[in-house]
């Protein structure tokens, strides 16, 4: 789910950059610095603006200067339970990784409809019920995450197709 | 004859369930079953029928076979209501009750001739399968019974024809009783049916009800022991003889029982839960002793105990034990095996014994090579016994299936086939059977662990028979029971999410507040219990999952401390996706516990998984798999092993700015995307650079946790990460030096403008001075210096007459004020001040220059060269002629507008700056006439570079003073000036020190040099300096000292200047 959130980022600041440019330089850094990136819960999917910037403070013994900056940004965190369109990325005997953007999810045979069988024998191996499901690198398929696992500065998920208007987008 | 009659009317819906028998129908025609007149007529001619028609009063079978009869009948009524007439598919049994019920009724009258009725008791038996009259024994029977005349006496039915001619002389064989019944039933026929159904009820609510209670109700503890009963005795014993001793002293009472001297015990019995004792119950312990003379394995005499009245009933209590069942596991106690899983194959019928299906640990005679031969498997097992002796655990062979090739090798004598078809191949080797390579042997049960086993999963796995498939057949419910029965309290911790599964309030889950033994309190979450707090067993719990859970297995498994995330969920079986292997592992939920949401670093120790360790000097390897004793890791040559944390010397830190090329001359770092050229086209992730291997992992990649080796020569990129190219793009490391600054900064300094670096002139000042040496071989002695050339001193020591030539930077000099001592440059900048300081202004420029303190860096600087010049004697060409240096210092000083300006003495007003200086320079020419004369005074009228250097940066509020030639301040202000600097990096304390202290002095004077609206104009521009004081913009204080000598309005100008730069 996208929420536009309020964050907070500190930024030194070389004495060099001292100047009038400072605010350029403090927001191009921030624009670098975090967007693209996951926080372990949720992916920053890009600044909206960086409404204060604070007073420059020199930290002792080093001559930079730290700027704490708040800023508007797009956030995409991940939910248990939240149906998502993903695109598969890979397919084997345990059940297949997909893309839902930045987020790697993976689906488990087991939570496969008991239908849609494994086919190692097709090429490429795919998932099928030799009817409208077929589930192959590449396709598109809409998926429910069953949970999510964060670890420091990227995320993971398993998901579902076993249900209900889940599986794969003809 | 009252009560049966009422028993038929014992209750109105029996009366309406009442179905007259058909033998009935045939009689009357007319067939109501809840007319009372007709059950009472029926009541009255056949009673025993009437008394069966009640439900509640079952009869026992030996009883009037009109009674019987009626009883199949009524009973089958009763049961099928209407049906009963039409129902001629009803099966031959219920027909044969009609039949014969038919006949009954036409023989009604048969009875009375009692012979010719051959066929009533051969029919008995299939009559009776409908009927429950074995079921209850009723104690009505009995009354009615006493009742009945003829209860007593044996029925005429029962009596075989043949038989009747035996009966006893006083036997009745008339028809007497048929007419007593009928007189009985007119009787009955004048009572009221209600009168009689009243009669009825108050008899039978008498007769049933005390004579159950009274039965049923025994309170417990009229059945306790009281002091009057004989007591128990516990008497020690030889633990393990309890049962033999039992047979024993059983023995020896009943032999001498009759005898002159009987044992005059009570009982005597043994307790397998107490080893070491048996119990004699006896009046005396005298008794006891008597009963036990002479019986060997049980000590009276040293111990004996009188067990507690209060504790006879728990001496007794049974416990009931766990019956072992065929497929349960269990475990060996000692032997060979001890310690290890066992199935149970086969159950003796004794209970002492049990057939166990073992993995064997066999050796297959490798351990006797050396020793004579063995003959046979006794021998072998006995020898073996003695000659391998305690270290036989410590060195038994590991658990592995019996092979008969391995057998074969050296002890083909000792194998036999016994028996082998396609599922089933069973041997004996050494007097051991191995059926399908397991070892079936006999063990008693007091050398197995039954309760509390926990098999593991593993351990299992190993009991389970491939299939040919490959998928094991492995009964995880034999398995799940067996630990449900050793469930220990461990797995259940308080804030576990559990599940009742059993029991009552199946269903119901909640978080576990409390676990006390095998008693967990839960508090529920949901359902109508919410809120409240239960207690259930262990046995009866589970944890609860979700799917999607975080979960980390902690124990019973091989598997342990793994973590991943639940995929299924099949009753106690959970199948959860690793984080690290990406593998699905299935383990009990027991074993589970949840995890936080975040990912763990993946390690179990000191290593984890991806990480780059050093094997040997030469070899280094990447962990691809982390258990709890071994690693698993791949190599750089690709080999996969599996290697101890001791072979491991050392783990080598990822170095994050390791490159390499790829077989394109790209460059190729961590976390870049390669793709092999050749080979397996392998693609991934690099994670590791070491020399030219690179290790990648593969997400998609099964083997080795998707970790491959590639050589760096076989790869190309695919993608960098996060494009570096962008990346360089995206502007400067905000935390470092300003590149566009430090490159100008850099040429400034070596370029052909720069500035040479100063140098002295003249008569050293180090000439004379004594010196300590800091370094070398003269090192702590002390001398003067007696000459010197650019790099080294000539210092006639003090200790011995001998000069010794040593470099001059390792001097040390004192300084004459303060007494500190310094080093040579410092010294000599020392004694030039201005040298010196120019020394910290142009080690202070090089970082300074580009934070808008350039400007007064540049005026600092701009007085340092003066002063430099000055020191050579040439200091107002320096100022107003050498302006080609002068400006070559502003420009690397990047404010190489305004000393053009100021060089030029004020011809170029180009910025704001200049504008000051412009005003300055401009101010009715006064000043400028004067400026020049009144500093070249100044420096020469004191004739000290120091004053001299001072001068530009200080200039505008030095030179009030100066020109009240007030050198007292002049001296005041710096004798004090490089005891606060001689520390300090940055000019700006320095400087605005001197901007503070300079005016405020120069206050007084300077009313008195100028006018007053001079000074009223200078003093807020001092003012205005005062606030810049602690910034970088301090050294330029000085500058609004200009507009204070010129005009009032250049004083926002600058404010405004200073920013705007």
């Amino acid at each position: 789910m996208f929420f536009l959130q309020e964050l907070e980022r500190v930024i030194s600041l070389h004495p060099s950059f001292f100047g009038p440019r400072v605010k350029e330089y403090l927001t191009t850094k921030l624009f670098d610095d975090v967007e693209g990136t996951c926080t372990g819960q949720y992916y920053i999917v890009c600044v909206v603006d960086a409404f204060d910037i604070s007073e420059g403070r020199v930290v002792p013994g080093s001559g930079l200067a730290e700027y704490t900056i708040r800023y508007r940004a797009v956030v995409w965190k991940p939910f248990k339970g939240e149906i998502l369109d993903a695109l598969v990325t890979s397919v084997n005997r345990q059940g297949f990784f997909a893309d839902v953007g930045p987020l790697p999810v993976f689906v488990s045979n087991h939570l496969v409809p008991s239908d849609v069988k494994w086919d190692p024998s097709a090429t490429p191996p795919q998932y099928t019920n030799n009817s409208d499901q077929v589930i192959e690198k590449g396709t598109h398929l809409r998926l429910k995450l069953m949970g999510t696992r964060s670890d420091v500065g990227s995320m993971f998920a398993i998901g579902s197709i076993k249900e209900d208007y889940l599986g794969s987008l003809t | 004859m009252t009560s049966v009659l009422d028993q038929n009317f014992g209750s109105e819906s029996e009366d309406e369930n009442f179905n007259p028998a058909p033998a009935d129908d045939s009689e009357n025609e007319a067939p109501d079953g809840s007319d009372a007149e007709v059950n009472v007529k029926q009541g009255a001619r056949q009673r025993r029928a009437s008394s069966l028609g009640s439900n509640d009063s079952a009869e026992s079978p030996a009883h009037n076979p009109d009674r019987r009869k009626k009883n199949g009948i009524v009973s089958n009524g009763a049961g099928l209501g209407e049906d009963e007439e039409d129902d001629g598919d009803a099966n031959g049994s219920v027909r044969d009750e009609d039949e014969e019920d038919e006949d009954d009724d036409d023989d009604d009258d048969d009875e009375d001739a009692v012979t010719g009725r051959p066929r009533k008791r051969l029919r008995r038996d299939p009559r009776n399968q409908y009927l429950d009259v074995e079921a209850e024994v009723d104690e009505d029977e009995d009354e009615d019974n006493d009742e009945d005349e003829e209860g007593q006496e044996p029925f005429i039915a029962d009596i075989h024809p043949d038989d009747v001619d035996e009966l006893p002389a006083g036997a009745e064989k008339d028809d007497r009783r048929h007419r007593e019944l009928d007189r009985q039933r007119d009787q009955a026929l004048q009572m009221d049916a209600e009168k009689q159904a009243e009669i009825l009820k108050e008899k039978y609510g008498r007769s049933t009800r005390p004579g159950v209670s009274s039965v049923e109700i025994t309170p417990r503890r009229y059945m306790l022991p009281s002091v009057s009963d004989p007591s128990i005795w516990a008497v020690k014993c030889k633990p393990g003889k309890e049962r033999e001793l039992i047979f024993a002293i059983t023995k020896r009472r009943e032999e001498r029982a009759f005898t002159r001297n009987p044992i005059p015990i009570i009982c005597a019995f043994e307790r397998a839960a107490m080893p070491g004792y048996v119990y004699l119950e006896a009046l005396k312990q005298a008794d006891v002793f008597a009963a036990l003379i002479d019986v060997s394995n049980i000590y009276p005499r040293s111990k004996t105990l009188l067990v507690p009245i209060k504790e006879r009933p728990d001496l007794l209590r049974v416990i009931k034990s766990k019956p072992l069942e065929v497929g349960g596991y269990v475990r060996i106690k000692r032997g060979l095996y001890a310690g290890d899983l066992a199935q149970i194959e086969d159950t003796e019928v004794n209970g002492h014994e049990v057939s166990l299906k073992i993995v064997p640990r066999l050796s297959y005679g490798l351990e006797e090579d050396s020793k004579a031969p063995m003959v046979a498997g006794s021998i072998n097992a006995a020898d073996r016994k003695r000659k391998a002796g305690p270290n036989k655990l410590a060195t038994r062979p590991p658990q592995r299936l019996f092979s008969e090739n391995e057998a074969k090798k050296k002890h083909s004598k000792n194998l036999n086939m016994a028996s082998s078809t396609s599922d089933r191949k069973q041997w004996t080797y050494q007097n051991k059977t191995y059926v399908n390579g397991f070892l079936i042997d006999d063990f008693k049960i007091q050398n197995l662990l039954t309760e509390n086993v926990n098999p593991k999963l593993e351990e299992v796995t190993m009991f389970t028979e491939g299939g040919a498939d490959g998928a094991e057949n492995l009964d995880l419910a034999a398995l799940a029971a067996s630990l449900k029965n050793s469930t220990s309290n461990e797995s259940y911790l308080p804030g576990d999410i559990v599940e009742v599964y059993d029991g009552e309030q199946q269903g119901v889950y909640g978080k576990a507040v409390a676990v006390t033994g095998d008693i967990v309190t839960l508090s529920v979450i949901k359902g109508a219990l919410e809120g409240q707090k239960i207690e259930v067993p262990i046995k009866a719990l589970r944890k609860r999952f979700k799917e999607g859970d975080h979960v980390k297995i902690i124990g019973g498994s091989r598997y342990r401390d793994e973590v991943g995330m639940v995929v299924r969920i099949k009753n106690d079986n959970v199948t959860i996706l690793s984080d690290l292997s990406m593998q699905e592992i299935t383990v009990f939920s027991k074993d589970l516990r949840e995890a936080s949401d975040s990912g763990g670093a993946g390690g179990l120790g000191q290593y984890a998984i991806h990480d780059l360790v050093q094997l040997d000097p030469a070899t280094v390897a990447c962990v691809t798999k982390v258990d709890r004793e071994s690693l698993r890791v791949v190599d750089q040559n690709g080999s996969v092993r599996s290697v101890m944390p001791s072979q491991i010397s050392n783990r080598l830190e990822r170095r994050r700015h390791a490159v390499a090329t790829d077989r394109n001359g790209s460059e190729i770092r961590n976390d870049d995307t390669v793709r092999e050229i050749g080979g397996e086209g392998k693609q991934g992730v690099i994670i590791h650079i070491y020399r030219s291997f690179l290790f990648i992992y593969n997400r998609e990649q099964a083997d080795n946790s998707g970790t491959s080796v590639l050589r760096a020569t076989n790869v190309t990129t695919v993608a960098a990460k996060g494009g570096r190219v962008a990346q360089a793009s995206n502007g400067p490391d905000l935390t470092k030096m300003n590149p566009a600054l430090q490159k100008n900064g850099m040429n400034g300094a070596n370029g052909a403008n720069g500035m040479p670096p100063p140098k002295s002139f003249g008569r050293d000042r180090a000439l004379g001075q004594t010196v300590t040496i800091r370094k070398g071989a003269y090192k702590g002695l002390l001398g003067i210096v007696k000459d010197t050339t650019d790099s080294e001193a000539r210092v006639e020591l003090h200790t011995k007459s001998k000069t010794v030539t040593v470099p001059k930077d390792v001097l040390s000099f004192k300084d004459p004020i303060t007494g500190q001592a310094m080093d040579y440059s410092r010294f000599s900048g020392f004694r030039g001040r201005g040298g010196g300081r120019a020394g910290f202004a142009s080690a202070g420029s090089s970082s300074r220059i580009p934070d808008g303190g350039r400007t007064p860096m540049g005026v600092t600087q701009g007085g340092r060269t003066p002063a430099w010049e000055m020191a050579a004697g040439g200091r107002t060409p320096a100022y107003g002629g050498s302006s080609a240096r002068t400006p070559a210092w502003q420009q690397s000083g990047m404010a190489g507008g305004r000393t053009p300006a100021y060089g030029g003495g004020g011809g170029a007003t180009v910025n704001p700056y200049e504008g000051s200086r412009t005003a300055y320079g401009g101010l009715g020419g006064r000043t400028p006439a004067w400026d020049p004369s009144s500093r070249t005074t100044y420096g020469g009228s004191t004739n000290d570079p120091f004053s001299s250097s001072r001068t530009p940066a200080y200039e505008p509020s030095a030179r009030t003073p100066a020109y009240g030639s007030t050198s007292t301040y002049n001296n005041d202000s710096y004798s004090a000036f490089p005891q606060s600097s001689s520390n300090s990096g940055p000019n700006d304390a320095r400087s605005s020190r001197a901007a503070y202290d300079a005016p405020t002095p120069a206050a007084a004077p300077t009313p008195s040099a100028s006018n007053g609206a001079a000074y009223s104009v200078s003093t807020p521009a001092a003012a205005a300096a005062t606030p810049y004081g602690g910034e970088v913009e301090t050294p330029y204080s000085g500058q609004p000292e200009t507009p204070g000598w010129g005009a009032g309005e250049d004083v926002p100008r600058y404010e405004e200047g200073t920013p705007s730069p």
